[in-house]
């Protein structure tokens, strides 16, 4: 897997960040390099869907700094808006617009943002929803479809923003356990052809199978990060081993 | 005097009162309406005293009974150095009355949406105009449907309030006292005033109806 | 975490700084616009005379409070039995209406729609101007609190099918499985449940029916509005009188709807009003 050399796309700097009394994110360091995949693992409420939130500026943070090619992240109004668009995002509860079609789903940032026109916009929305296999269903409603459709669809919704680094924030969490594996496998495509992701989830062999890094977060830390195999089969920290043997038991 | 004799006698003055009721009770409800949408603009925006007022003033007239609003209008304003018109009295409280409720919907139509919906708007990179225009209003909107059907049959009724005001010609139910005061009416002019409010009531909710079911958004 | 942001925030995302300088000019600016409304207000009632003591130092005495209070349990009065009358017409419409009887059903079905679909001054013309040309006479109680019963058992009738509704058809199914008949399946299982369902809304259709009590005066019956209006040709106090007296329904008909609210909260039940239902 080509792990670029050059600066990372996403550099934090000791980002922290609180809410209340909770500190949720500790001195966070973390750099992800084009076209690296990186897995945010660890127990619920450790922190890493906040982390991951906070790269599109979806969550705000107290300190430290976050750059996105260098530059740190827009705090409002259009340059945000422009980051973002090159940001994708993929939810753990899908978020499609309820009152559009799947297709109009997929079209309106490239119709609204990107300025394309409709056509074109179109044509191309159909290719990226027959890649994710809901081409079928671009003329219906969310509710019409599955959960795990949905998420294909999402997927496809940021994927026609064109975008240079895609976010998951649980994306499989939401979902039964027999369309898990639809959404994996599009992710895993994803990967493959080299985007660069930064994915939150608790799916162990999707992040053994295609992790360029794991990063293991516990208590608003990042605890210890490696490659799939190190962190799998060589955990370091305590912390680490008692999270692995928690869920092998399921 | 029966229904066909309250017709022949009071035809005309009724046809102008139903045409009045109709007309009063279209423009406090775009009158409700607009002033719903400022106040639901306020009352969602992130101006805190804007917001407290928004919220002061929903309360407020949601819970003022509208004859102690009429009675204020009519009877308190002028010695306010304010003096309206009867007709301009009335249609100022229902409008009031309608905008609390009206922005009570908006309020309700916009908690549907969900956050998350929200993120993913903005994930996209729509700003925040582009949030509002595309997904906040069109969703909100078509979620109100039928309560919004509901509070225009309300309006209707609200109109009501007239007869407590003299107006020419009178509304539906100042026609019950018009009539009365005329002739032996007896129930004849009763049912005439119901079953135009009745006809009414069940128009407008056949429309909102059918409406909703065109536009309603499947969650 | 986003689970807890109401929507009312989630609109407008954390400020940056650009955004905060605007929050701040806009508060700075919409408090004085505010301030301004208030001083004109005080300019008015103060230009007019309006402010005088003479006005106002009648509040401070009991037996002004005692006979606005006087006025206040009669609007409770007839809030009371017009909402025990709303609730048994409610009720029955209701069941007329499920009941597998065709026209039986049909007939509450209509007589539900034209009561929703009225006025309610509309029917104490009735009862005050009609009524009476046919020989029958009734107290001005009576002419006031049967109207606004009859208006709202219409809406109630509404609100207690949407909670029979609401009770899970699984529960009809397992009754009707153990071969429990139509009349004994709603006795037992649908309205018990859906009667605390709809608690809730009954307490927010309190407040129509106080709304409705104080048009009272039309059939000269002593309510507040009615009380208030004699203490102003005592006082000669119009102004402040109606301006108490609107604070005074606000402030009930407030408590009413928070109360309502609170037993929705604590119940995990909705406050289903009349704008939540299907039209007419």
């Amino acid at each position: 897997m080509p792990v670029g050399t050059t600066e990372p796309i996403i550099r934090m700097h000791h980002v922290d960040k609180h809410y209340g009394q909770l500190h949720v994110l500790r001195d966070i360091n973390l750099d992800v390099h084009r076209g690296e995949v990186v897995v945010l693992i660890g127990p619920s409420g450790s922190g890493k869907s906040t982390l991951c939130r906070t790269i599109n500026r979806l969550e705000t943070i107290d300190s430290g700094e976050i750059l996105f090619e260098g530059r740190p992240l827009p705090e409002e109004g259009r340059e945000l808006a422009a980051l973002r668009a090159e940001i994708g995002m993929v939810f753990q509860s899908f978020n499609l617009f309820a009152h559009r079609t799947i297709l109009d789903n997929v079209t309106m940032g490239p119709i609204e943002v990107l300025r394309r026109n409709r056509r074109e916009a179109e044509a191309e929305a159909m290719e990226l929803l027959a890649r994710v296999g809901v081409e079928a269903q671009a003329k219906k409603v969310p509710a019409q479809l599955s959960g795990g459709q949905q998420q294909r669809a999402a997927i496809a919704r940021s994927l026609a923003m064109h975008p240079k680094v895609m976010l998951f924030d649980e994306p499989t969490s939401a979902l039964d356990p027999e369309m898990i594996n639809e959404v994996l496998e599009v992710m895993v495509e994803l990967a493959q052809e080299g985007m660069t992701m930064v994915v939150v989830t608790h799916e162990m062999s999707f992040a053994r199978r295609v992790a360029d890094r794991v990063v293991f977060m516990s208590d608003g830390q990042i605890v210890e990060q490696g490659t799939p195999s190190e962190f799998f089969d060589h955990p370091r920290s305590a912390r680490a081993r008692d999270f692995l043997d928690s869920i092998k038991g399921h | 005097m029966g229904v066909a004799e309250v017709f022949t006698t009071f035809g005309d003055v009724y046809l102008r009162s139903l045409l009045s009721t109709w007309l009063m009770t279209a423009v406090c409800f775009a009158g409700g309406l607009a002033l719903g949408i400022l106040a639901t603009v306020l009352r969602v925006s992130p101006i805190k005293p804007l917001r407290v007022a928004a919220d002061v003033y929903v309360q407020l007239f949601r819970n003022i009974p509208t004859v102690s609003l009429l009675v204020i209008f009519v009877y308190a304003l002028p010695y306010l150095g304010a003096t309206l018109p009867y007709r301009a009295c009335l249609l100022c409280c229902v409008i009031l009355v309608v905008s609390s409720f009206a922005s009570e919907n908006f309020m309700s139509g916009i908690n549907a949406i969900g956050v998350g919906q929200i993120e993913a708007a903005r994930s996209v990179g729509l700003s925040f105009v582009q949030v509002i225009r595309l997904i906040v209003i069109p969703q909100s909107l078509r979620t109100t449907v039928l309560p919004m059907t509901n509070l225009l049959i309300a309006t209707l009724l609200t109109t009501a309030m007239g007869s407590q005001v003299p107006l020419t010609p009178p509304e539906l139910t100042g026609m019950v006292n018009y009539v009365n005061s005329r002739s032996v009416a007896g129930i004849s002019a009763f049912v005439v005033s119901a079953l135009c409010y009745a006809g009414t009531s069940v128009a407008l909710g056949f429309l909102g109806n059918r409406l909703d079911e065109r536009v309603r958004i499947i969650r | 975490m986003s689970a807890d942001v109401s929507m009312r925030d989630a609109l407008y995302e954390a400020p940056g700084p650009r955004t905060q300088r605007r929050v701040r000019v806009g508060t700075a600016l919409s408090l004085a616009l505010l301030a301004a409304f208030a001083a004109f207000v005080v300019r008015q009632f103060s230009v007019n005379g309006q402010l005088d003591p003479k006005y106002w130092s009648f509040f401070a005495r009991w037996t002004t409070w005692r006979f606005l209070l006087q006025g206040f349990m009669g609007t409770i009065h007839v809030a009371f039995m017009a909402g025990v009358l709303a609730i048994m017409g409610g009720l029955l419409l209701m069941l007329g209406r499920i009941s597998p009887n065709r026209p039986l059903s049909a007939i509450c079905h209509v007589i539900t729609d034209l009561f929703r679909s009225l006025p309610s001054l509309l029917l104490i013309y009735f009862f005050f101007l009609v009524v009476p040309t046919y020989g029958i006479r009734m107290p001005a109680f009576w002419m006031i609190t049967l109207p606004i019963g009859l208006a709202a058992s219409g809406v109630l009738a509404e609100v207690f099918r949407a909670g029979v509704n609401a009770v899970p058809t699984g529960q009809v199914e397992a009754a009707m499985s153990l071969g429990m008949t139509h009349g004994r399946i709603t006795r037992r299982i649908v309205l018990p449940q859906a009667l605390r369902i709809v608690i809730p809304s009954l307490v927010s259709q309190l407040v129509v029916v106080v709304k409705d009590t104080t048009v009272a005066y039309v059939v000269s019956y002593p309510d507040l509005m009615q009380n208030a209006r004699v203490l102003i040709s005592n006082y000669d106090a119009l102004v402040s009188m109606y301006f108490v007296v609107a604070i005074l329904y606000i402030i009930v008909n407030y408590a009413t709807n928070q109360l309502s609210i609170h037993l929705a909260h604590r119940g995990g039940t909705q406050v289903l009003s009349r704008v939540d239902e299907k039209p007419v």
